[in-house]
């Protein structure tokens, strides 16, 4: 009895070791690189947000406290700047995810010909970001471009997409949504192939609508993946500035610039090194603030089902 | 009557499905038609008014992406074999460890409970939430110092911590869909955590590496902001080589959408060799789907 | 394949991408550069090959036109790393790269060729001169540039047209000399049902191309976007002078093809060289493939021209518009600076820039005085007329901040969603908030004057002076 337990424990304890150790060895290369890739320049980061400091010009660094942050959040510009981008990552994550789940559901299904299919809609993800800014523009070309005679084809009027802010915002959201939208299908997808068939089939039996096998199985089953795969759009999407770079340079006025955008033009344009770092740091903090909310509520999913 | 009225419905629903999912292939497929299109045309062509669908091609645009033919002299086309070398490096080399790293973190994440586990799940995913341009600068002196500016070992470090948050992520998705019972009856029978995690789960997760290596595949070969600003003339990749070609009288739109079109191959290629795991479901082997 | 082994060759490959990317074998001196890719580049890079001395590679680090060219120069220089031995940037950001380039009065001072005199005086300020008027260089005229005209030949040369065109406006149609005038020419020919229009010009938000068109007019009715000694930006840039040629600038859109105002220079070409207007704003740069046959559909049909000035409210007539182009800098950081200076000392030989100067514009003296020169296209005759009118931006380290606080302005009159008053005022106020931030004093006047280019530079006259 004793000698039961005895080895049991040893078991236990052998077991419990070997996990830890299986975690730490796990972990260790991708903490390794992360960390090595992210210290010095988090740390430059945060450290020349505290500075009037441009890299090019090193020689006039002067420490300002908290001036940048005070600029940059007195500046309506930059609220603008964020509720542009907010309804730009709105528009372009709820599309996706719409879009996205609903032809993932079709193509989880067995038909002929749907890997040639499968592989042929993951095309707009798998082109260059670069070629895709210049491809939106050419085909939104208020004169030459095809989507403006396909409009007039039809008897409606051009439309001016890239020179006001509106039809832009429009604009880059369809390109967005067009280049993305198959990120979200090819997860949806393989996450809706991984649920097993034998909890249809349970449902089946119980006569269950499409509609409830949908919402009541497929949806849920599925859900950590759908909501990992939404949290990487809304990173990415939040993130996005070469698409306006390509589309607009930002304009008219300043109307369509992203947060991104600013950012990238404080660095690199002005080379203001730490307004653009407190910039940065403001961005960072609001995205690491939204992530948090999400994740959170990721978990608490997890644990639901 | 009943019967008939919802079979009626049933009809319209798919007949409705249908056309959304035409609408979308259209919307999907359209413009990649359009850019292959205009890569064959003159810029002539390019903006004419009626748009043309049938036109001598003008193969210019392939010709000065490869720096052949008619672009064999040009600037531009110097080197441009090395940089489809350095990409294939830099992208497989990167995509390979960012998911094989990313796989073992993401099966931790799964199925233990460690101290710290919420933040560093979530410190994994904030590293992709920094806007590159923002430390660019930093990279670019800290490359510098080490000695890593403009080498292909450079932007593989690039690639791996550009995606292996993402592979981590998305894995521990994959990983969250087996149960946990497969390890459990594994161990009763005597075998080690190891063993069913090597021979027993990652077998069923093969299509979520599939998707994952995808992805990662895809991040990496486009990678540019890094690229352009980190290489030079030794590492530069593909796509910031062709890029510099968009610019010499005007925008070249031919030769951008060539490029477009030739980058676009290796990924298709990936994709087509890995194609039967991507859609291979999850719980491949044990709970059974086709 | 068993998931040991798949593991073995995911390691091997990664231990493969590592090994690789550790050769580089150097036996030559190569002196790299930086520039936007082109037909310059190519220029550039096709005389090179002919550079006797053989152990010497000339290698292009080629970058995109835009935003990523001045980057990836600002970058190094940040790093203070030596990627680039040699680079060409545009005239306007010699006030920010100064600092991390060679002087080369130094090269001068030392080299028996390069001399300053062997560059015309205003082309070296131009290109190179930090701060202005203090003779020191920092880069030389390797690549000029000017903003030109290019119009439809066929269509002013018509009988036709030119009788309508008298009898509506009781003067002949000739290339317009003011801006008044060719107002009056572009709403001539701007009929939408033929597909026709009168005027293009750009009015995008990248970059500066708004304003150099914008500029142009700004500075042609005689307004000014600052005060070089004072620093006062409000009561110059937003005069009403100033106000007067933007809205000039703003009013030409009503005779381009509609949603024309965020044009960029591509847009402007695609409209030149589909024959689509009538008259365009053009840098000379383009002038080469907007004569080309492959790829302009008027190619022999386009004329090309110097842009016209305009009469002030002073009743005074200025001619001044953009100057664009890129000056050669060295990199302080290169280590390469004796094998730079001997390569530089073959390359500004007349020989190898006559050979430049097929393609593009040198900056020479030798090859610009040589009449040889002007007959080698169809336009360095109406360029070399057009050196004298050249103005500038800023010339301060500020220059990027500056420039994108008025091209957002600018792109927002342009379209509209803002009055020229508003936006001119705005960017003034933006402008010199940056100044001050940056350190400077801005000593305020009692008063500003309504047209403030008073002592009409670079060149101006009581009366209209044509140019053939």
């Amino acid at each position: 009895m004793t000698d039961h337990g005895h080895t049991a424990r040893q078991a236990e304890l052998k077991r419990r070791s070997s996990g830890r150790l299986m975690i730490f060895g796990f972990l260790s290369p991708t903490l390794a690189i992360l960390l090595f890739m992210v210290a010095y320049p988090i740390f430059s980061l945060v450290y020349y947000s505290f500075f009037n400091f441009s890299a090019l010009r090193q020689t006039t660094m002067k420490p300002v406290g908290l001036k940048n942050y005070e600029f940059l959040l007195t500046d309506p510009a930059l609220w603008e700047r964020f509720v542009f981008t907010g309804k730009f990552v709105f528009i372009c994550v709820a599309l996706q995810m719409l879009i996205g789940i609903f032809v993932g559901y079709q193509l989880q299904k067995n038909f002929r010909g749907r890997d040639i299919v499968f592989t042929l809609l993951m095309m707009p993800m798998m082109l260059s970001p670069v070629v895709v800014g210049f491809l939106w523009r050419y085909m939104l070309n208020s004169e030459w471009g095809i989507v403006n005679f396909l409009l007039s084809s039809v008897g409606l009027s051009k439309i001016d997409w890239l020179g006001q802010t509106t039809p832009a915002l429009w604009a880059a959201a369809a390109a967005d949504t067009w280049m993305w939208t198959p990120f979200i299908i090819l997860l949806a997808t393989a996450a809706f192939r991984g649920i097993p068939e034998t909890i249809y089939e349970a449902a089946e039996v119980d006569g269950a609508s499409p509609a409830y096998r949908f919402f009541r199985i497929t949806l849920p089953m599925s859900a950590p993946v759908l909501f990992i795969a939404l949290i990487l759009r809304l990173i990415d999407s939040f993130k996005q500035y070469d698409l306006f770079f390509a589309l607009t340079g930002g304009g008219p006025g300043s109307s369509t610039e992203t947060v991104s955008f600013a950012v990238a033009k404080t660095a690199f344009s002005y080379f203001y090194t730490g307004e653009a770092s407190a910039l940065a740091v403001i961005l960072l903090v609001i995205i690491i603030g939204l992530s948090m909310i999400l994740v959170r509520h990721l978990q608490k999913m997890g644990e639901k089902y | 009557m009943n019967a008939s009225r919802t079979s009626a419905i049933d009809v319209a629903t798919r007949w409705i499905i249908f056309a959304l999912l035409i609408a979308y292939t259209l919307y999907n497929i359209g413009p990649i038609f359009w850019l292959v299109l205009s890569s064959l045309k003159s810029r002539m062509d390019l903006f004419s008014m009626p748009p043309k669908l049938f036109f001598t091609p003008d193969l210019s645009g392939y010709q000065s992406v490869f720096g052949v033919g008619s672009a064999k002299d040009s600037a531009s086309a110097v080197g441009v074999f090395d940089s489809l070398v350095n990409s294939v490096i830099v992208s497989v080399s990167g995509t390979t460890l960012a998911v094989f790293f990313g796989t073992l973190a993401g099966y931790v994440c799964s199925r233990f409970n460690f101290i710290g586990k919420g933040d560093f799940m979530f410190f994994v995913l904030s590293t992709r939430m920094l806007p590159p341009v923002a430390v660019l600068v930093f990279y670019h002196l800290m490359f510098a110092r080490l000695g890593l500016a403009d080498t292909r070992f450079g932007l593989v470090l690039v690639s791996i911590f550009a995606n292996v948050g993402l592979a981590t992520w998305i894995m521990k998705g994959f990983f969250d869909g087996v149960p946990k019972e497969v390890e459990q009856i594994a161990i009763v029978n005597g075998y080690t955590r190891m063993y069913a995690f090597t021979r027993l789960v990652l077998p069923m997760v093969r299509g979520g590496i599939a998707a994952t290596a995808g992805f990662c595949f895809i991040f990496a070969w486009n990678e540019f902001a890094f690229a352009s600003i980190l290489t030079t003339t030794q590492a530069k990749t593909l796509p910031v080589k062709i890029s510099a070609a968009s610019g010499a009288t005007g925008i070249e739109w031919t030769q951008i959408c060539a490029a477009g079109v030739v980058l676009i191959v290796p990924v298709l290629i990936f994709f087509y060799l890995i194609r039967k795991h991507l859609l291979m479901g999850m719980t491949f082997g044990v709970l059974g789907r086709r | 394949m068993n998931t040991r082994t798949r593991l073995r060759l995911m390691a091997s490959a990664a231990a493969l991408g590592a090994t690789l990317s550790v050769t580089a074998a150097k036996a030559d001196t190569t002196l790299t550069f930086v520039w936007h890719a082109g037909t310059c580049a190519d220029a550039l890079v096709d005389i090179a090959k002919d550079y006797p001395d053989k152990s010497v590679k000339i290698v292009p680090a080629l970058v995109p036109y835009g935003p990523q060219w001045h980057d990836k120069i600002a970058s190094e220089f940040a790093i203070q790393g030596d990627a680039f031995d040699f680079a060409m940037w545009d005239s306007q950001s010699t006030a920010e790269f100064a600092s991390h380039a060679v002087k080369i009065n130094d090269i001068f001072d030392k080299s028996s060729y390069l001399k300053a005199d062997i560059f015309p005086a205003a082309s070296l300020s131009r290109y190179g001169e930090y701060p202005d008027g203090s003779g020191e260089y920092y880069g030389l005229p390797a690549n000029q540039d000017a903003y030109g005209l290019t119009y439809r030949k066929d269509l002013f040369e018509d009988p036709k047209e030119q009788e309508a065109f008298k009898s509506k406006y009781g003067r002949d149609l000739t290339i317009p000399q003011t801006y008044q005038e060719a107002k009056e020419i572009a709403e001539f020919f701007t009929r939408p049902d033929q597909g026709l229009y009168g005027w293009a010009q750009m009015g995008g938000r990248d970059y500066d191309f708004a304003t150099t068109a914008s500029n142009s007019f700004l500075w042609s009715y005689g307004g000014e976007l600052y005060n070089p000694e004072t620093f006062e930006v409000k009561g110059y840039l937003d005069s009403p002078a100033s106000i007067d040629g933007v809205k000039a600038y703003v009013d030409m859109f009503k005779f381009g093809p509609p949603g024309s105002t965020n044009w960029g220079f591509d847009e402007v070409n695609t409209a030149i060289q589909q024959g689509q207007v009538a008259m365009a704003m053009q840098w000379f740069y383009f002038n080469g493939s907007n004569a080309d046959p492959k790829v302009s559909k008027f190619a022999d049909k386009i004329g090309f021209a110097v842009l016209p000035g305009a009469v002030g409210r002073d009743g005074k007539f200025r001619r001044q518009f953009s100057v664009g182009g890129q000056g050669m800098g060295i990199n302080k950081y290169s280590k390469k600076l004796p094998e730079l200076t001997k390569f530089m000392e073959w390359y500004f030989q007349p020989e190898q820039q006559m050979r430049y100067a097929a393609v593009c514009q040198t900056g020479l003296k030798t090859v610009l005085e040589n009449p040889e020169w002007q007959g080698l296209n169809s336009y360095n005759r109406q360029f070399s007329e057009a050196l004298a009118y050249l103005n500038d931006y800023w010339h301060l380290p500020e220059y990027p901040v500056l420039l994108d606080e008025l091209q957002q302005e600018i792109s927002a009159a342009a379209a509209g969603t803002k009055s020229v008053e508003q936006a001119l005022s705005d960017a003034a106020e933006r402008n010199e908030r940056t100044l001050e931030r940056a350190g400077y004093e801005i000593k305020r006047g009692d008063s500003t004057p309504e047209v403030p280019d008073q002592v009409i530079t670079p060149v101006g006259q009581d009366q209209v002076t044509a140019i053939k």
